[in-house]
C-alpha cells in the first residue's frame, strides 16, 4: 500500500491537535512532574479545576440520561424517543470523562479500586464512588445496544440484544435512583465546609439544590446535542421536539430558583446577595445565567420555535450551571481559605482535552452508530397516538 | 466511655522557643529545619500573633471531620484519643482537608507519590504510656497531656481561678468537643482560631446519608409503580384499539 494521503488540514483539526498537544503535555506534567507542577492547588484550596469542572460539572451535565429514560420508559412519554439515545450518549461519555478526571486528580489514582473494599458508610464521598461505579456500569448496559448491533455476529448480537431487552426495566429504574442520589451527593460532599463555604451557597439542602439544577441542566446539554447534530452531521430530525425539551426546562429552571430563593430567606442569608464583595458577583452571574435570562428567554415563542435561539438559551442555562458548580467548589471557598485559587494552564488543558475527546467520540458515534436517524425525516408525532 | 487522652496549651505560659517543633521532627523523622507555618514536614508550629506564641496541630476532634470524610476510611479516631491516618489506604482524594473545620491537614503537592501528613498526638507513643513528643520537650510546661476529664478539669480550674483568661477553653465546643484544648489570655478571634461550627462535623452529612434508604425504596417503588401504570395504561389502550377494528380472518 502506497499513497496513504495525509488528512486535510482544516481548522477544526488544528485547534483539536493543539488541544491534545496541550493536554498531553499536561497528562505529563501531572504524572511525571507531579501537581506541584501541573496545578495551582494548595493546602487551603486542595480541590480545584479539576474537581469543580471535570467531576461537579461533569457529572450534573449527564444527567439529561436518566431523564430522558425515565421520560421515555417510565412515564411512556414516546415522544421523547427519538433523543433517548442522544441522551444516554452524552451520559455514557460524561461519566466516562469524569473517570479519565479521576485519574487526574487523585493523588494515588491505581488505588481508585480502594473503595470497593475499603468501607466507610459515614462518608459522603465513599456512597459517591459507588454511585460513580455502579451508574457507569448501568449506563453503559443502557447504551450498549447501539454498538453491539453493529456486531455481524447473528447469534450473539441477537443473544445479547434479547437479554439487554429484559433487563431494561430494570437498569432504567436502578439508574435513575442511582443517578439522582449521585447529583444530590456531590452537593453534599460540601455540607462538611459549614463555617468555611460562603453563606450564599452553604445550606443544609445543598443536596436538593444539586439535583434540582442538575436534570434542567442535562436536559440543556441534550438540546444543544442534538441541534449540533441535526445542523452539522446530516441527522434529520423533526427539531419540534428540541421545544418540547425546552418547554419541560423552564419550569424545572423556575422550581430551582424558588427554592433557591426560599433557602437564602430562611436561612437569612439574602443580605449577603447586596455586599460588595466578589462572591456577591459570581452569584449574580449564576443566577443570571442559570434562572432568570433562560426562564425569559423560553416564555418567548420567538425562542421555543426557532432551534438556534434555543441552542444559545440552554447553552446560558450550561454556563449558569458550571459557574453555580465552581462557585461552590471555588468562589464560595476563597474568602476561609485565605488564597485567590486561579488554575494553572495545564489544569485548563488535561480539561479541555478530555472535554474535546468526548466531544470527538460522540461525534463517530453519531456518525457511525444509530444514535439518531439520518435519512427519512422521522415522523415522531405519529407515535403519540398509541401510548 | 473508655477515657482518652487529651492535650491543653495555656498560651499565656508560652515563651515560643519552639521545643515542641523539634521534637515532633525528632520523632517523626522530619528535616529539623523551623517553618512558620503547618506544612508535611510541620506537623506543629509555633504562630507568631503580636507578643504571643500559639501553637498549630490537629485538634483531634471527638467526633472528626476527616474520619468522616475519608471514603476508605483511612482516617480514624482511636480509642485512646488520637486521630490517625494510614497511608496504605489513602487514594489521594484530599477530602479531609476540605471538610477539616481547622484546616490542618496537609498534602505532599511536590511528591510523585503524595500522601496526607498531620499530627498523629505520637499514637505509638502514648500507646507505650509516654507523652507526646511535643508535650514532653516543652519546658515550661504549657503544653501538658493527660485523661480529657481531667485535662478539661485543669482548664477550667486555671480559667475561673485567674481574671486574666479569656473566658472560653478554645476546643471544648468546637467542632462538637476535640483532644485539644487552648486557654488564653486574648480573645481567641486575634490569635487567628476560627469559629469553628459548634457541633459535630459528621452530623452535618449523617441526615443526608441516613435519608438514603428511604429515597432508594421510596423513589424506587414510585418510579415503578408509575412505570407499572404506564404499561396498564398502554395494554388497555393496544386491548381497546383491538376491539375498535373489525376482528380479519
Amino acid at each position: 500500500m502506497r499513497g496513504t494521503r495525509f488528512p486535510k488540514v482544516t481548522m477544526w483539526r488544528v485547534i483539536v491537535a493543539i488541544i491534545f498537544a496541550a493536554g498531553l503535555y499536561a497528562t505529563y506534567a501531572r504524572f511525571a512532574l507531579g501537581f506541584s507542577q501541573s496545578t495551582h492547588l494548595t493546602d487551603p484550596q486542595p480541590w480545584g479545576l479539576w474537581v469543580g469542572l471535570g467531576t461537579l460539572c461533569g457529572v450534573g451535565l449527564s444527567a439529561g440520561g436518566f431523564g430522558i429514560a425515565a421520560a421515555v420508559y417510565l412515564l411512556g412519554f414516546e415522544r421523547y424517543r427519538p433523543v433517548l439515545r442522544t441522551a444516554v450518549l452524552v451520559s455514557f461519555l460524561g461519566y466516562m470523562s469524569v473517570i479519565a478526571g479521576m485519574m487526574y486528580e487523585l493523588g494515588l489514582p491505581w488505588r481508585i479500586w480502594h473503595p470497593i473494599f475499603m468501607w466507610n458508610r459515614h462518608s459522603m464521598l465513599f456512597e459517591v464512588s459507588w454511585c460513580v461505579m455502579l451508574y457507569s456500569t448501568v449506563i453503559t448496559l443502557e447504551f450498549s445496544p447501539a454498538v453491539v448491533e453493529r456486531i455481524p455476529w447473528d447469534h450473539v448480537r441477537s443473544w445479547y440484544l434479547k437479554q439487554q431487552h429484559r433487563i431494561l426495566i430494570g437498569l432504567v429504574l436502578v439508574g435513575c435512583v442511582l443517578s439522582s442520589l449521585h447529583q444530590s451527593f456531590l452537593g453534599g460532599l460540601y455540607l462538611l465546609t459549614k463555617g468555611k463555604l460562603d453563606p450564599l451557597w452553604y445550606t443544609p439542602y445543598l443536596t436538593t439544590l444539586f439535583y434540582l439544577s442538575a436534570i434542567p441542566a442535562g436536559l440543556a446539554v441534550t438540546v444543544m446535542a442534538v441541534y449540533l447534530c441535526v445542523r452539522s452531521l446530516n441527522v434529520k430530525l423533526d427539531v419540534a421536539i428540541l421545544g418540547e425539551l425546552a418547554r419541560v426546562i423552564a419550569p424545572m429552571l423556575a422550581l430551582y430558583g424558588i427554592f433557591r430563593a426560599v433557602d437564602l430567606y430562611t436561612r437569612g442569608a439574602l443580605p449577603y446577595m447586596f455586599r460588595w464583595r466578589e462572591e456577591t458577583f459570581s452569584f449574580w452571574l449564576e443566577i443570571a445565567l442559570l434562572v432568570v435570562v433562560p426562564l425569559i428567554l423560553l416564555n418567548q415563542e420567538k425562542v421555543t420555535r426557532n432551534p438556534q435561539r434555543l441552542y444559545w438559551t440552554c447553552s446560558l442555562v450550561v454556563m449558569g450551571f458550571m459557574a453555580n458548580r465552581l462557585n461552590v467548589s471555588i468562589t464560595g471557598l476563597q474568602a476561609s481559605s485565605g488564597i485567590y485559587y486561579v488554575p494553572k494552564w495545564t489544569e485548563f488543558a488535561a480539561t479541555l482535552m478530555v472535554l474535546t475527546a468526548v466531544v470527538l467520540v460522540f461525534r463517530y458515534a453519531v456518525i457511525y452508530l444509530d444514535i439518531l436517524p439520518k435519512n427519512a425525516p422521522q415522523r415522531w408525532l405519529a407515535r403519540e397516538g398509541a401510548a | 466511655m473508655e477515657r482518652t487522652r487529651a492535650i491543653l496549651v495555656d498560651i499565656t505560659k508560652c515563651i515560643g522557643c519552639r521545643s515542641c517543633e523539634l521534637a515532633c521532627k525528632e520523632v517523626h523523622g522530619l528535616l529539623k529545619e523551623s517553618e512558620s507555618k503547618l506544612s508535611p514536614t510541620a506537623l506543629t508550629v509555633i504562630e507568631e500573633h503580636g507578643d504571643k506564641y500559639v501553637r498549630r496541630m490537629c485538634m483531634h476532634c471527638e467526633d472528626p471531620a476527616c474520619a468522616s470524610a475519608c471514603l476508605v476510611g483511612a482516617l480514624k479516631k482511636t480509642a485512646l484519643g488520637p486521630v490517625t491516618y494510614d497511608g496504605s489506604k489513602c487514594i489521594g482524594c484530599r477530602y479531609c482537608l476540605v471538610a477539616c473545620p481547622f484546616s490542618v491537614p496537609r498534602y505532599e503537592w511536590t511528591k510523585l507519590v503524595p500522601y496526607v501528613k498531620k499530627c498523629d498526638m505520637c499514637a505509638a507513643r502514648q500507646a507505650k504510656g509516654e507523652p507526646p513528643a511535643c508535650v514532653e520537650a516543652c519546658p515550661t510546661g504549657a503544653s501538658i497531656v493527660g485523661w480529657r476529664d481531667e485535662i478539661l478539669e485543669e482548664a477550667q480550674r486555671r480559667v475561673l481561678g485567674d481574671a486574666k483568661y479569656v473566658k472560653h477553653i478554645y476546643g471544648s465546643e468546637e467542632a462538637g468537643g476535640t483532644s485539644v484544648f487552648f486557654i488564653s489570655d486574648v480573645p481567641f478571634e486575634d490569635l487567628g482560631f476560627v469559629a469553628a461550627p459548634r457541633q459535630p462535623m459528621p452530623a452535618l452529612s449523617a441526615a443526608a446519608l441516613g435519608d438514603v434508604p428511604t429515597v432508594v425504596l421510596v423513589g424506587g417503588s414510585l418510579l415503578a409503580g408509575i412505570y407499572w401504570i404506564t404499561e396498564r395504561r398502554h395494554h388497555v389502550a393496544v386491548a381497546e384499539a383491538r376491539e375498535r377494528t373489525p376482528k380479519q380472518r
